[in-house]
């Protein structure tokens, strides 16, 4: 008997050790050795890489001038001034801020009309809608840059229209707009929910009061609606530049090395076994990340306690008759949603549609039979398609086994109010701040190529390794949807149930592990499809072993310039995957998962 | 009996029911508990009353095995518990929130003490389950799932799990206090007839000292992790024995003075001159507090005869309650004669109506 209450006690505590454990050994160290490389070399500690790369015009534009002759700078400024503020040459990280800025402004202005139209009017589909803006963080960003080429590409759904009708073709694939809109894809959602979650939270007596005073409506608007929405926005505005900061797939397939980002270099010098800059890059990268994502902290700390809980304002029905074509401002949210279906629904749709259409615009199977077939078309060079469609299946079941446990652990000790457990949640959390890239050169330097312990040479396999950098990537988002539902737990029914003769084990099972079923649903549902659209880390990983998965197919299919893109099995490929994820979304939805980080 | 002197003392002593001896619990060094000892009979209905935060429901806790004591010992059936965690403890409890277990049905609810312990007297875990919810007039309801149930619903089903597997001791942690004041009263002679039907031992925790007074056998007053007093409610009422629960339980008036007169005995305050109870145990010149119920205030003479100004009149139905102001200090007198505000009265109280606390602290 009291052997089983020991057991029990240490459990919990057990599987924490064994989580950090895991934690050290496959993220902290491999990312410390990454880092380490651009302070550490020769046995001491070293400037030399830092300074290579901040001093390299190439990397820093015009800001190069700050570490190799700080003191001239004043007096260039004042020059570039009286010439007129000409256009200045940005470099890498420059260009990466340029594009993530241009990246924010797009995504607020498509996701603001969004975020008006939800919370202000009322129509059939509402919240479907809003659960909608959820889907495209779970869709994998290689497989909507699929849907962009067959969108927008040369032979693609847009130019196979404006050819029927005649109007020639456009090329906007591999410019800077098209990423741009494929960022827009991505966070203007972000934009919509998070601000549209503000205004449905203002308080209408508070706007009836402002009136009552005499404020005009825009005037009230301004005074008290407003306010509320602003931090809102610039919330959602600080993380889409945090995320296109460090975007990585999205440009590496719609930009190329042309309009490379940091990221994308990152990636680069690694193909080209530069391992050393590569991590005097991803070292800056990652410092200027965390700073970002410091002021982000920051300033959300301040704002989460303007919860007011009174009487959200009330919506307009959307549909008016005849008068809703009378109205600007519902002619202007209707010409909003043709232009949000184009960007939203356009690209997932030309990828369903191009995958069943052959070349000559007939109907076709081919692609999918091809994805079925064990040889290699030509047009896709080697990588054939069912070890992918496999891979990814065995590595997401794998990394439901290892992520389920670390997420529900780290979710116990985050919601027991134990001494030091912010600390450690935040040591646990961590691994959201760092790209996939970094992981997985951390993970391809140490472990994969082998770690010297004891005399003994230790090597993980490819395979081993990507599910081990998926777990990372998972966990997360299994705590953070098992914490809340943990959260909410009433204390009080493990002790009626163990006043009733339950032993602690048997409340778990009984009371507690019910009752967040459908929250470790959804986070089971979210590891899985993180794990299937995981592509930062994997396709290092996956270099040179049979160990590539969907996404990594699919940037082989697709980024095969001198083949020419192979666009019938990588969209074919592509609504495979739009398939998993989409039914994990569903998954997810149906279990009330949350995806706020 | 054991030669060791760690060793935990099972043998069962003459009583039964409930015993805390020297019990304190501390949290992170703070002491919530302080040397409590009291016992509770088998079969009585005690009662533990304090504001929040006085450690009536760590005491609770600690009887239930929740909150393991750092010192003293606790006996239940005559038997200490000590390292016997809850689900051995033979107890039943029942919360202010229910906690139903919210992924089972009432019927399930009812019986998921049953999973792990024989139903009383041989019977059948379903009959068992029948004759519970019949009990708590609960009959046919048993399939819906407890979400569906009024609050007052809600908290006899509690009881009624609580009670399946015929524990030794029933705890309440206060079970009525989620619900409006009607349904309050009238569960409260629903709990206390099925306690009395079923003569179990029973700790009820209350901060509401009305409640407390209505259903008990014996209540004890808690404040900051002391025991206040232990007694009949009417002792409680009526002999109060500190100031703490002279204004706790019930409307009191306190006044501040000194004996001057032992025969017959006899104080001053503010130089108004108290005729105190034959027999009083005072000497003279020693401090004292007087208290006064304000149901046993007359308008007119008494004893003591205080002229006041009447600030405020409320009716209560029954009564008025007069807030008075006698030499800036308020005086609260209950009474069926109507007055009128800012009316100048004379106060009358009778000697035998004077409780003295001795100021000791």
């Amino acid at each position: 008997m009291n052997e089983r209450r020991w057991a029990e006690r240490l459990a919990i505590p057990l599987g924490f050790v064994l989580t950090v454990a895991v934690l050290a050994v496959v993220f902290y160290y491999p990312v410390w050795s990454v880092f380490s490389q651009a302070v550490w070399s020769d046995g001491g500690p070293t400037l030399a890489p830092l300074l290579d790369v901040l001093t390299d015009p190439f990397y820093t534009g015009v800001a190069h001038y700050l570490f190799t002759d700080p003191l001239a700078v004043p007096g260039g400024i004042a020059t570039w001034l009286q010439a007129g503020m000409p256009a200045v040459e940005l470099g890498l990280f420059g260009f990466t801020a340029y594009q993530a800025l241009l990246s924010t402004v797009a995504s607020v202005a498509l996701g603001l009309p969004g975020a008006y139209l939800l919370a202000r009017y009322e129509f059939t589909g509402r919240e479907t809608l809003r659960s909608l803006t959820i889907l495209p963080f779970v869709l994998p960003s290689i497989m909507v840059a699929v849907g962009f080429v067959a969108m927008f590409g040369s032979q693609g759904f847009l130019n196979d229209v404006l050819g029927l009708l005649g109007l020639g073709s456009i090329e906007i694939l591999y410019t800077l707009e098209i990423i741009v809109l494929a960022h827009a894809f991505y966070n203007a959602p972000l934009v919509t929910r998070l601000v549209a979650a503000a205004w449905e939270s203002v308080d209408v007596r508070r706007v009836e009061t402002a009136r009552a005073m005499g404020a005009s409506r825009m005037r009230a608007f301004r005074d008290v609606v407003l306010p509320e929405l602003l931090p809102s926005l610039l919330t959602a505005a600080l993380l889409t530049f945090i995320f296109t900061f460090m975007s990585f797939p999205i440009v590496l397939a719609l930009g190329g090395l042309r309009l490379a980002t940091v990221e994308v270099w990152i990636f680069a010098r690694v193909q080209s076994l530069a391992l050393a800059e590569a991590a005097t890059l991803a070292t800056i990268e990652t410092v200027l990340s965390l700073l970002l994502l410091y002021v982000y902290l920051r300033y959300e700390d301040r704002q989460s306690s303007a919860s007011s809980g009174g009487t959200p304002l009330a919506r307009r029905p959307f549909l008016v008759g005849w008068n809703t074509l009378t109205d600007l401002r519902r002619i202007g949210l209707l010409t909003y949603g043709v232009v949000a279906l184009a960007v939203f629904v356009g690209p997932l749709l030309s990828l369903v549609v191009e995958s069943v259409t052959g070349p000559n615009g007939a109907f076709t199977t081919a692609y999918y039979e091809f994805l079925l077939s064990r040889q290699t078309a030509t047009a896709s060079g080697t990588t054939r398609p069912l070890p992918a469609i496999i891979n990814s299946l065995v590595f997401g079941v794998g990394t439901l086994l290892l992520a389920m446990p670390m997420g529900i652990v780290v979710a116990v000790v985050a919601t027991r109010d134990l001494p030091g457990s912010r600390l450690a949640e935040a040591v646990l959390t961590a691994p959201l701040a760092v790209s996939g890239v970094v992981l997985g050169i951390g993970l391809l330097q140490t472990l994969v190529f082998g770690t010297v312990l004891f005399g003994h040479r230790f090597t993980v396999l490819g395979p081993v390794a990507i599910v081990l950098a998926h777990a990372i990537a998972a966990y997360p988002f299994v705590t953070r949807n098992v914490a809340p539902a943990l959260g909410s737990l009433d204390d009080r029914l493990v002790d009626a149930a163990r006043s009733l003769g339950a032993t602690r084990t048997r409340v778990m099972l009984d009371v507690e592990l019910p009752l967040i079923g459908a929250a470790v649903t959804a986070g089971a549902a979210f590891a899985f499809a993180i794990s299937v659209g995981e592509f930062d880390s994997t396709v290092l990983l996956a270099s040179n072993v049979d160990s590539y998965t969907m996404p990594v197919a699919l940037e082989r299919y697709i980024g095969n310039r001198s083949l020419g893109p192979s666009l019938g099995p990588a969209t074919a490929m592509a609504t495979v995957l739009l398939a998993i994820t989409a039914a994990s979304f569903v998954v997810i939805d149906r279990m009330g998962g949350r995806w706020d980080l | 009996m054991t030669d060791t002197a760690d060793a935990v003392d099972r043998t069962p002593s003459d009583e039964s029911g409930v015993e805390l001896d020297g019990i304190s619990v501390a949290f992170d060094g703070v002491t919530a508990l302080d040397d409590i000892s009291l016992s509770v009979a088998e079969g009585e209905f005690f009662t533990l009353v304090g504001p929040s935060g006085c450690g009536k429901t760590t005491t609770l806790r600690a009887i239930a095995g929740f909150e393991p004591p750092t010192e003293g010992t606790i006996r239940i059936g005559g038997r200490s518990v000590e390292g016997v965690p809850p689900e051995e403890r033979d107890i039943g409890i029942v919360f202010q929130n229910y906690a139903l277990f919210p992924n089972m049905t009432v019927r399930e609810n009812v019986g998921y003490g049953l999973r792990f312990r024989d139903s009383p007297g041989d019977q059948s875990p379903a009959a068992r389950i029948d004759e519970l919810l019949d009990l708590v007039d609960m009959e046919g309801m048993g399939d819906r799932d407890p979400t569906e149930l009024s609050g007052g619903q809600q908290q006899r089903v509690a009881l009624a799990r609580a009670l399946a597997p015929g524990p030794e001791v029933l705890l309440l942690d206060e079970p009525l206090s989620a619900l409006d004041a009607q349904l309050r009263e009238r569960l409260r002679v629903t709990v206390r007839d099925i306690q009395q039907e079923l003569g179990i031992t029973t700790v009820y925790v209350t901060h509401d000292q009305a409640e407390a007074l209505a259903i008990s056998d014996r209540v004890a007053v808690m404040s900051d992790g002391r025991l206040e007093q232990v007694g009949t409610p009417e002792a409680i009422y009526r002999e109060p024995a500190s100031r703490f629960v002279a204004t706790f339980i019930g409307d009191n008036n306190l006044f501040e003075g000194t004996v001057t007169d032992t025969a017959p005995p006899r104080a001053t305050i503010d130089g108004q001159p108290f005729l105190l109870p034959a027999g009083s145990e005072v000497s003279a010149g020693e401090s004292v507090t007087l208290t006064v119920r304000p149901e046993a205030i007359e308008l007119g003479d008494g004893d003591a005869t205080l002229t006041v100004t009447v600030d405020n009149v409320e009716f209560l139905g029954d009564a008025y309650r007069l807030h008075c102001d006698w030499q800036g200090q308020s005086i609260l007198v209950k009474t069926s004669a109507w007055t009128q505000t800012d009316d100048a009265v004379e106060l009358g109280i009778d000697r035998d109506d004077v409780r003295i606390i001795l100021d000791s602290d």
